[in-house]
C-alpha cells in the first residue's frame, strides 16, 4: 500500500468521523431549539391568559359619574370640555396652574358642561403606586361628594409630588379627602380595600383607545382633543364653541 | 480577525451577551409590572390592529426576559442574539413609522409615560440611535456566538466552529 492511499483512506475516515459527531450534535440542537420554542410559546401564552384572569373583575365606577365623569358647570350645556388628567402628572400640574382660574371661570359661568376624567397612567413613575392610590381616593370622594372634586383637584395639584418618590401617603390623601368635605369612614374603608383601583384602569385605557397615545393632559372640547392649549388657546376655542 | 480580537472573542462575545441580556431585563421587568401599561403603549404606536394589541402587550415582557436568560446562560446564543436584532428592527420601526406619522409619543421602551411630549424628535433620534447600537451588538454577538463558560458549550451543542477546520487544515 503506497502512503498516499493510506493517507486517503485515514482521511475519509476522519471525515466521516466529523460528519457524524456533527450529524449528532446537529439533532440534539434541532430537539433542544423544538424544546425551547415550545416552551416560550407557552410562557408568553401562559402569561396572557395569567394576566387576563388575575385582573381584577370588579370595575364598579363610583356614582355621581356624568358621561363616566366628574361634572362641573352646566349639565345641559352643548358645549362640552373635556379634561383627563393623571395627578401625578407635572404637565397636568402646569395645565392646572395655567389654565385653573379659567376654567373655574367656566365652570362658574353656567355656559360651558366641563368633564373631569383623571386617570391613572403613571404608577411607574411612582414607588407607590400614587397615580392609583390617589385616584382611587379621589372615586371614593365623589362617591359620595362630586361636588368637592375641583378643590380636591387643586389640592392635589398643590401637594403633588416629585415623580419616582413615595408619593403622598394614605393618611395624607384622607385628609385631603376630609378636609374637602367628605366622610371619613367611607373614603378611609376605600382606600384601604382599593374599590375603585379596577375602574382606575377602564378609564385610563379608555383614554388610551379613544385619544392614543393617551397621555396627560388630554383636553378636548365637543369632542375634539386640542394641542396643549395655553390660557388664551383655550378662550379661543371654548369661545369660539359657545358662539357657534 | 486580528491576533486581538482572535484571543479576546470569547470574552468579547461573552461581554455583549450580558449586556444585551442586561438591556433585556431592565426593559422587559418593568413592563412585566404593569401590564397594562406596557398594552397603553403598544398601542400608542397604532401600527397593530387593536385586537391583538393586548395580547402583544402582555407577551412582549415575557419573550424579552426570556431571550435575557437565554443570552445570560448562553443557550442558543446566535438565535438568542438574532431574536434580539429582529426585535430592534421592529421597534426601529415602529418608531420611524410614529416620527413619519406626525405622533408624538415617548417610545416607552423602558417603561412607559404619561407626560405630553412637545417635540417627540429628540426623543426618537436618541432611540433610534441607541436602538442601533444594541442591533449592532446584537449582529456582532451572533457573528462570533462562541463565548466563555456558555451553556452551548457545556451542552454540546455549539455549531462547528470555524477555527477549528484551521487547526484540521495544519494537521493533515
Amino acid at each position: 500500500m503506497t502512503n498516499a492511499r493510506t493517507a486517503k483512506t485515514a482521511r475519509e475516515k476522519a471525515a466521516q468521523m466529523r460528519a457524524d459527531v456533527e450529524r449528532k450534535a446537529a439533532r440534539k440542537r434541532a430537539l433542544v431549539a423544538g424544546i425551547l420554542v415550545l416552551v416560550v410559546i407557552a410562557l408568553a401564552a401562559g402569561s396572557v391568559i395569567a394576566i387576563r384572569s388575575l385582573q381584577s373583575k370588579a370595575t364598579a365606577a363610583p356614582a355621581n359619574l356624568v358621561d363616566g365623569g366628574i361634572l362641573a358647570g352646566n349639565a345641559s350645556s352643548t358645549t362640552t370640555l373635556e379634561i383627563y388628567e393623571d395627578f401625578q402628572c407635572p404637565a397636568c400640574q402646569s395645565f392646572e396652574n395655567s389654565n385653573g382660574a379659567l376654567i373655574d371661570e367656566y365652570a362658574k359661568g353656567g355656559k360651558v358642561k366641563i368633564i373631569y376624567r383623571p386617570v391613572s397612567i403613571l404608577d411607574w413613575a411612582s414607588t407607590t403606586q400614587y397615580s392609583t392610590r390617589s385616584l382611587n381616593m379621589v372615586a371614593a370622594v365623589v362617591n359620595s361628594t362630586p361636588s368637592a372634586y375641583p378643590a380636591l383637584h387643586k389640592a392635589l395639584f398643590a401637594n403633588q409630588p416629585p415623580e419616582n418618590t413615595a408619593g403622598l401617603t394614605d393618611a395624607q390623601l384622607l385628609d385631603l379627602a376630609v378636609q374637602a368635605g367628605a366622610p371619613k369612614d367611607a373614603v378611609e374603608k376605600a382606600m384601604k380595600d382599593l374599590t375603585y383601583k379596577g375602574w382606575t384602569k377602564t378609564v385610563s385605557n379608555d383614554l388610551s383607545k379613544r385619544f392614543p397615545p393617551g397621555a396627560t393632559p388630554t383636553v378636548v372640547l365637543n369632542g375634539t382633543k386640542l394641542d396643549n392649549p395655553g390660557p388664551e388657546q383655550l378662550k379661543a376655542a371654548v369661545d369660539k364653541a359657545l358662539a357657534g | 480577525m486580528t491576533p486581538f480580537l482572535t484571543r479576546w472573542q470569547p470574552w468579547l462575545s461573552t461581554a455583549g451577551r450580558l449586556f444585551l441580556a442586561g438591556v433585556f431585563v431592565l426593559a422587559g421587568w418593568p413592563k412585566l409590572l404593569d401590564p397594562d401599561g406596557t398594552v397603553r403603549s403598544v398601542r400608542a404606536f397604532q401600527i397593530l390592529p387593536e385586537a391583538v394589541v393586548p395580547a402583544f402587550g402582555y407577551a412582549l415582557p415575557v419573550v424579552e426576559l426570556a431571550i435575557a436568560v437565554l443570552l445570560v446562560i448562553g443557550l442558543f446564543t446566535r438565535a438568542a442574539a438574532l431574536a434580539f436584532a429582529g426585535m430592534m428592527v421592529m421597534f426601529l420601526v415602529g418608531i420611524a413609522a410614529a416620527w413619519a406619522r406626525g405622533l408624538s409619543i415617548d417610545c416607552g421602551c423602558f417603561g412607559n409615560t404619561g407626560a405630553t411630549v412637545v417635540d417627540p424628535v429628540p426623543g426618537y433620534v436618541k432611540d433610534i440611535l441607541r436602538d442601533l447600537g444594541y442591533l449592532a451588538v446584537a449582529l456582532a454577538v451572533a457573528g462570533r456566538p462562541r463565548g466563555v463558560l456558555d451553556a452551548d458549550r457545556l451542552l454540546g451543542l455549539a455549531p462547528a466552529d470555524p477555527r477549528d477546520a484551521d487547526v484540521e487544515h495544519a494537521a493533515s
